[in-house]
């Protein structure tokens, strides 16, 4: 039968599908890190091969973005608006490896991906209907949002720090809570 | 939702500044986050530029002509909104996501279309809407309840009270009875300790004897006796009618929400959970009942009282009232201060017994995984540790409650030492009689009874409040597949035209675009493609469980939307992967589709669909209950069930969605068979897993991405060497790897 055999070749559609791009090991010797035309960060990856590759565009995602910040961060191309994930380019396994002015731009667009406000002062704290409102100031000015769940949504880590995720998806951060003022620490008590 | 906000003043004026005059505005929206600081700035898009503006700054100033590719990308709770510029991807602002995403999808959209028209120099097109409902409060811009449109804190109190007065109308009567009960029984309360006073002064203390004195002392007895059984009575009977009452209003309430729940789309229903839903008719409608029946009629009692005896007490004696009030603002403000300081602790206790809770289901749970990997002591310890937090907690409540009830017990009471200091010294004096002090004591306690619910009433409001917008939130929702107004009762043949349809569970996110698809009566159409590429949703709209966005579903001829639902959906069949059968016989399952169905005619569809064999082995055949507490099947066997329940009502058009997904090989030959067997002659849209089920289709559609990008035959798309020859491959690399594929 036409379709048996057609089903028994190895083709070239089929490697295609099957592709993913190997992600490598990202270390000064390999990629190169340059600010981009646009204010983000662009790549130059060297391949083994010594071929260069050039990407006008990378995004850059913590694999422990809580915990180790500055370890293992995925390199990856930007997803587009087609929706389909970018693959990743490359890991680098511990930021400090590059030189300072790298660090500095890898930090500048990752601070801005995990932009995680510190709260410095509850200013109130009201609980209508299963909602809790918030007002506060923080490190990125004053701001007030809406936490349901408080149960799961404000969660004390080992080491003391506090993370607060309100409904519209953003993270707040109370480094410790036993240092803020008296007042606000009243407020927070039983959440913690 | 708003996609056009007003600009502040000082952002409008550096807005007209930098524009030219005659530019038209076409979207406005908000953005949030600039550089690491909070900031309220403002993107302005008109039909030529794109303008950034923040605290009557200009930030910048782009034209169309220099961007191309925009696009949202989400980080770490905010997102952002990009674009080339001059080839460069640019970040053009930041914003929240929860409120604003949703604007700045459509608007990605809209600024495409506005710079390909710059692009080609045509005119402007006009602005997109967004039809996503608002999830913030227009007003003071606050986040509505979960899955409402309720702001707590800007609804119409008056317009809820006047909804419920109208819905109940009824019952009006019933709910009144309460409240006179209340006032008569408040009427006998009073009487009493008049009658014990003249008790207590004409003939227990008073020395000289009347005549008939035991004749009147026995009548006065007598009285009060007759008043105590009266009273008793009158609580007897208020409660068997609030009992009454509160029942048909829960009833009434249940069955319209409950009516109208069924009525309403799978859109609306989808929307909200089946745990919302199921609160909305229990919880809410319970929280509205004891409310209106039970606890409005408390209030108005006590409230009735309060000044009943405040008169009398104005009139016995208008300085020792004095006393009385003197700590009432003291008892309420320390009662205040100690049920804040309840509810907190009440909460934290919650929370904590909560996430006892939460370790507890985790733990249970895995508890294979636990034991597999040897953690049991890690478990025990963790569990201790969280009951330990818990006890600690509870304990430290409990000291605290057991110390400050006593104690507010007696501020509360307080008064009444004062009236007892100050009654003895009038009796001392011959001012005042013994009865007359026991009135007013009685009267003064009747005053400082409600005292200790006062703080209560507000949150009972709300909550009353809360529930009540909930429930007319279901009833007054507009169901929005609705049939036409004269809508045809259409004897499907089942030819089946898709014309140009576009649809989106969101309408800025489209799942469909622009499919065309023809089929004729009795052809088997294979749907497939990845996961989330539109398979199921196209037989959704087929069914017409969702309105589509654009263009029209006909079937011989006529547009679904012209057909009764009713007809449309009694002659289609649907068997789905995850196959949910109804507590009841495997009869009433069978025949869910057509109640008066014979029993022949049962046991002919279970034959049909492979399922006779297995169901006489059952313990009671066809007698056996399934569902929820009944004799649990296997998956296979409910599917067969299931077939069987889409065949009995014999209908024209047939769709599978996954019929056969997770099935064993043996069971899905089964299947396979039976559906072979029930797709002849109807018109079948089947969506599968495993693309050898689909050989005998007569048309393949491939779906990807809400697109079509194949239609024809099994045999033309494989020498197509197209799309589908490349998912036929990859299923069969992965089925010789001996592994299976997910999608």
């Amino acid at each position: 039968m036409a379709d048996e055999k057609l089903l028994n070749e190895e083709t070239e559609e089929e490697k295609d599908i099957f592709y993913k791009r190997a992600s490598v090991d990202l270390t000064p010797e390999n990629a190169k890190f340059t600010a981009s035309k646009g204010g983000l960060i662009s790549l130059e990856l060297t391949h083994p091969d010594g071929k260069k590759e050039f990407f006008e565009r990378i995004v850059a995602i913590r694999a422990f973005p809580i915990t180790d910040p500055d370890f293992y961060i995925s390199i990856r191309e930007p997803d587009g608006k087609n929706k389909e994930k970018g693959s990743e380019i490359g890991l680098i396994e511990d930021i400090h490896i590059f030189d300072a002015e790298t660090v500095k731009l890898l930090n500048s667009e990752l601070d801005r991906r995990y932009f995680t406000p510190k709260i410095q002062k509850v200013v109130s704290l009201k609980e209508k209907l299963g909602q809790n409102y918030w007002e506060v100031v923080t490190d990125a000015g004053d701001f007030s949002f809406v936490i349901r769940n408080s149960g799961s949504n404000i969660r004390t880590l080992e080491d003391g720090r506090v993370l607060l995720f309100d409904i519209d998806g953003n993270c707040f951060e109370i480094s410790d809570p036993e240092k803020l003022d008296k007042a606000s620490f009243k407020k927070i008590e039983i959440y913690l | 939702m708003k996609l056009m906000y007003d600009l502040p003043k000082a952002d409008e004026e550096a807005f007209l500044a930098a524009s030219e005059s005659g530019e038209k505005r076409m979207y406005c929206l908000p953005f949030d986050i600039l550089e690491d600081e909070f900031v309220k700035g403002f993107m302005m898009f008109t039909d030529k530029s794109v303008y950034k503006l923040l605290d009557g700054k200009l930030l910048f100033k782009y034209d169309y002509s220099e961007l191309s590719d925009f696009f949202t990308e989400m980080m770490y709770g905010s997102v952002g909104f990009y674009a080339k510029r001059n080839g460069n991807t640019e970040l053009l602002c930041r914003f929240i996501s929860g409120k604003n995403l949703p604007r700045y999808s459509v608007v990605v959209g809209g600024c495409e279309a506005l710079c390909d028209a710059a692009r080609h120099k045509k005119s402007a097109p006009e602005p997109l809407e967004s039809n996503e409902p608002e999830r913030y409060c227009p007003n003071c811009g606050r986040p509505f309840l979960l899955h409402t449109k309720i702001c707590p804190f800007c609804r119409n109190n008056k317009a809820i009270y006047k909804k419920l007065w109208n819905m109940t109308r009824g019952l009006h009567l019933m709910m009144m009875v309460p409240l006179f009960t209340a006032i008569i029984s408040i009427i006998f309360r009073f009487i009493l300790p008049f009658v014990q006073k003249t008790a207590i002064d004409k003939y227990i203390l008073n020395d000289e004897r009347a005549d008939n004195y035991l004749l009147h002392f026995i009548v006065i007895i007598v009285a009060i006796v007759t008043l105590d059984i009266a009273h008793r009575a009158i609580n007897v009977i208020q409660g068997r009618i609030s009992v009454i009452s509160g029942n048909r209003f829960t009833r009434t309430l249940r069955a319209v929400l409950f009516e109208k729940i069924q009525m309403l789309s799978m859109n609306s229903i989808s929307a909200k959970t089946p745990g919302d839903l199921m609160g909305r008719i229990n919880n809410d409608v319970s929280v509205v009942q004891n409310f209106v029946t039970h606890l409005l009629p408390t209030y108005f009692g006590q409230l009735f009282s309060f000044i009943l005896a405040l008169t009398l007490l104005l009139w016995l004696n208008p300085l020792m009232c004095l006393f009385v009030f003197i700590p009432i603002p003291i008892a309420i403000y320390s009662i205040a201060k100690f049920r804040s300081t309840m509810q907190r602790r009440h909460v934290h206790s919650w929370l904590r017994g909560q996430k006892t809770n939460h370790l507890l289901q985790d733990v249970l749970n895995g508890v294979r995984v636990v034991k597999s990997y040897g953690n049991e002591q890690r478990e025990i310890d963790a569990f201790n540790k969280t009951t330990q937090n818990q006890a600690v907690i509870d304990e430290s409540n409990a000291k605290v409650f057991d110390t400050v009830f006593p104690i507010l017990g007696f501020v509360v009471r307080f008064g009444s030492y004062l009236i007892m200091l100050y009654g003895n010294w009038l009796l001392f004096h011959g001012t005042m009689k013994p009865g007359e002090l026991n009135q007013f004591n009685s009267y003064s306690g009747i005053i400082y009874e409600p005292l200790m619910q006062i703080t209560q009433i507000p949150r009972n409001i709300t909550n009353f409040i809360t529930s009540l917008s909930k429930i007319f939130e279901i009833i007054e929702e507009e169901p929005d597949v609705r049939d036409a107004d004269f809508p045809e009762n259409l004897n499907i043949k089942g030819n089946v035209e898709i014309k140009d349809v576009t649809f989106g569970y969101e309408t800025y996110n489209p799942v469909l675009k622009n499919i065309n698809l023809s089929v004729k009566a009795g052809e088997m159409v294979g749907l497939v493609g990845h996961s989330g590429c539109g398979k199921t949703t196209l037989i959704n709209l087929i069914m017409r469980l969702y309105e589509i966005n654009s263009g029209a579903i006909e079937i011989d001829g006529v547009n679904i939307k012209d057909i009764s639902q009713n007809s449309l959906r009694t002659q289609i069949g649907v068997v789905l992967q995850e196959t949910h059968l109804f507590s009841g016989s495997v009869r009433d399952n069978i025949r869910y589709s057509k109640p008066h169905a014979t029993n022949a005619e049962v046991i002919a569809a279970a034959k049909a669909a492979n399922a006779h064999d297995f169901i006489i082995n059952l313990p009671e055949g066809y007698n056996t209950m399934v569902g929820e507490k009944g004799f649990s099947l296997s998956g296979g066997e409910r599917q067969r069930v299931a077939i069987a329940r889409a065949l009995i009502h014999n209908p024209k058009i047939l769709i599978l969605d996954e019929a056969t997904a997770a099935l064993d090989t043996e069971t899905e030959k089964l299947i396979q068979d039976a559906i072979n067997r029930l797709a002849v002659g109807r018109t079948t849209f089947a969506i599968a897993h495993r693309l050898s089920t689909l050989r005998n289709a007569d048309k393949i559609l491939v779906l990807d991405h809400g697109n079509v990008v194949e239609f024809g035959t099994h045999k033309e798309l494989l020498d197509k060497r197209g799309y589908y020859f490349k998912l036929v491959m990859a299923q069969k690399k992965a089925a010789e790897d001996g592994v299976e594929l997910d999608d």
